[in-house]
């Protein structure tokens, strides 16, 4: 089932590709297509392993708010488990103010993926304006160490070559990156019930996350098995897979491209 | 900044007056009082002095007094804040690792989702949040901290995240997350029609001692440099990518 949802996000994808590459809204499209695959997926793997509607997972862990929080108080302060609690609270609420701000422009301007500008957009809007200088340094300076990692790993002559055999076949080997991920996840999920499950989770969701971008750098370059590639070998740093996971991997990406 | 900075005196005149007047339910004895109370505690005269002039005098000198307190806590709490933006774009600026964030992105992300318009999400946005959400955490801690200076205590209760909250008109989205009771605990609401004017004056008593006491520079720098350890051992569980540690600190915080 989960190969099915696979396939039907990649047959999203052939439209986007057919437009010329050199079109950056067709990047992002595509880059949206794979997000939305990842995202679809990975909720998927969750639900296998944890209700959805849990309770904790509308608020960030209280571990990680409480340790910033301490950051920002002399060594001698103390913070009681109420404030912590309500500084989740407004934490996730933050969240969803400037979500729902960024997602109406969205909806205004027909476009479908909220980006790191949309959101930036948003809290200017919302009087969040102090945040944007450190946030725009931020976001700029993150793009241009994806755009790094991307082109460091496109240059692979491994991948070269399978890239010059998959061209067509690039949202298939996209496709097939992440439903590998989303295999390998709930394997881990059923060797170690309740430690690896957070793991893979977080694991995923990263993994998910940063597809769109390689394949947005992959359709600019035409590489379209090379991006499949950059997806598995970031899976695999997500996990800490050794030299026999990375060649698992390498083995899907050449059964994908049979497809 | 200016515009979030004002709301700040009123309510801080508020506080303080309802702390020393109780029953604000009855102004005639707060126009009484002030006098009475800032001279037995600032000069070494008769309580209630039968001099008209002499009252006057010293209601002005009292004043004076406590508009320069106000002013000076004022200026402390913005340049406070003025080395906080500072610090958050030195920190960005020093970031060089993208990978590791102090905040779980899948979490994030399926905050994002809870709402049903949102359709996709770049992989962008949840490392934008993750970022945004730590300055928020921030900011709003550090004026949390600055009502629990003002009430002379050391753990961070949540009505000092209540009047924060009260004070910056940034954060008026968050007013249904406390409940009417802690604001009714801090006294904000309720003095605030009648004191104001005569807020000022009782305000200076309690700021008086507080700069003398606490100096929030240090303070700061030492939470600056608090900050770098903790990052540091937040990175270990987030390489390993294992749950059981975050779990394990959880359990450990609740103990």
């Amino acid at each position: 089932m989960k190969n099915r949802k696979g396939y039907g996000h990649q047959g999203h994808l052939l439209s986007p590709v057919g437009s010329p590459l050199s079109d950056n809204e067709s990047g992002a499209a595509a880059a949206a297509g794979g997000g939305g695959c990842g995202s679809s997926v990975g909720y998927c793997g969750g639900g296998g392993g944890e209700s959805p509607a849990k309770e904790q997972d509308r608020f960030l862990p209280i571990a990680n708010v409480s340790r910033i929080m301490k950051r920002s108080l002399p060594a001698n302060a103390k913070i009681s488990k109420e404030a912590k609690e309500t500084v989740q609270e407004c934490v996730s609420e933050f969240i969803s103010f400037v979500t729902g701000e960024a997602s109406d422009k969205c909806q205004r301007e027909k476009r479908k993926t909220i980006n790191g500008d949309d959101l930036l957009w948003a809290m200017t809007t919302l009087g969040f304006e102090a945040y944007v200088a450190p946030l725009k340094s931020y976001l700029n300076r993150y793009r241009e160490a994806e755009g790094e990692k991307a082109a460091v790993l496109g240059g692979g002559a491994r991948h070269g070559e399978g890239g010059g055999a998959a061209d067509d076949a690039g949202p298939l080997a996209a496709g097939g990156g992440a439903g590998d991920g989303v295999d390998r996840a709930g394997h881990d999920d059923d060797a170690h019930v309740g430690l690896m499950m957070g793991a893979s989770s977080v694991g995923f969701g990263s993994g998910g996350g940063a597809a769109p971008s390689y394949y947005a750098a992959a359709s600019r370059k035409a590489y379209g098995a090379g991006e499949g590639s950059k997806v598995m070998e970031f899976e695999g740093e997500e996990e800490n897979g050794g030299v026999q996971r990375g060649r698992g991997f390498a083995s899907h990406l050449h059964g994908a491209v049979q497809w | 900044m200016e515009p979030s900075s004002q709301p700040q005196p009123a309510m801080g005149v508020a506080a303080g007056g309802s702390q020393v007047y109780p029953a604000s339910a009855y102004p005639p004895a707060a126009t009484v009082a002030p006098p009475a109370v800032a001279s037995a505690g600032l000069q070494s005269v008769q309580p209630f002095p039968a001099n008209p002039a002499h009252m006057s005098a010293q209601h002005q000198i009292v004043y004076q007094q406590a508009q320069q307190f106000h002013q000076q806590l004022q200026q402390q709490q913005q340049q406070q804040l003025q080395q906080f933006w500072v610090e958050r774009m030195t920190e960005i600026e020093a970031t060089a690792d993208f990978r590791n964030h102090n905040l779980p992105l899948a979490r994030i992300k399926k905050i994002m989702k809870a709402d049903e318009d949102v359709r996709m999400i770049s992989a962008e946005a949840p490392v934008v949040f993750a970022k945004a959400c730590e300055i928020f955490i921030l900011e709003l801690t550090l004026r949390s901290w600055m009502h629990t200076e003002e009430n002379k205590r050391r753990t961070l209760q949540k009505n000092d995240i209540a009047a924060a909250i009260t004070r910056t008109d940034i954060y008026d989205f968050l007013v249904d997350i406390v409940p009417r009771d802690e604001m009714k605990d801090d006294g904000i609401g309720l003095p605030r029609p009648g004191l104001p004017p005569m807020g000022a004056p009782a305000d200076a008593y309690p700021y008086y001692y507080m700069p003398q006491q606490q100096v929030p520079g240090p303070g700061m720098v030492y939470g600056a440099q608090q900050g770098h350890p903790v990052t540091y051992l937040w990175q270990d569980p987030q390489e390993q990518q294992e749950q059981a540690p975050e779990e394990q600190q959880s359990l450990h915080e609740r103990d």
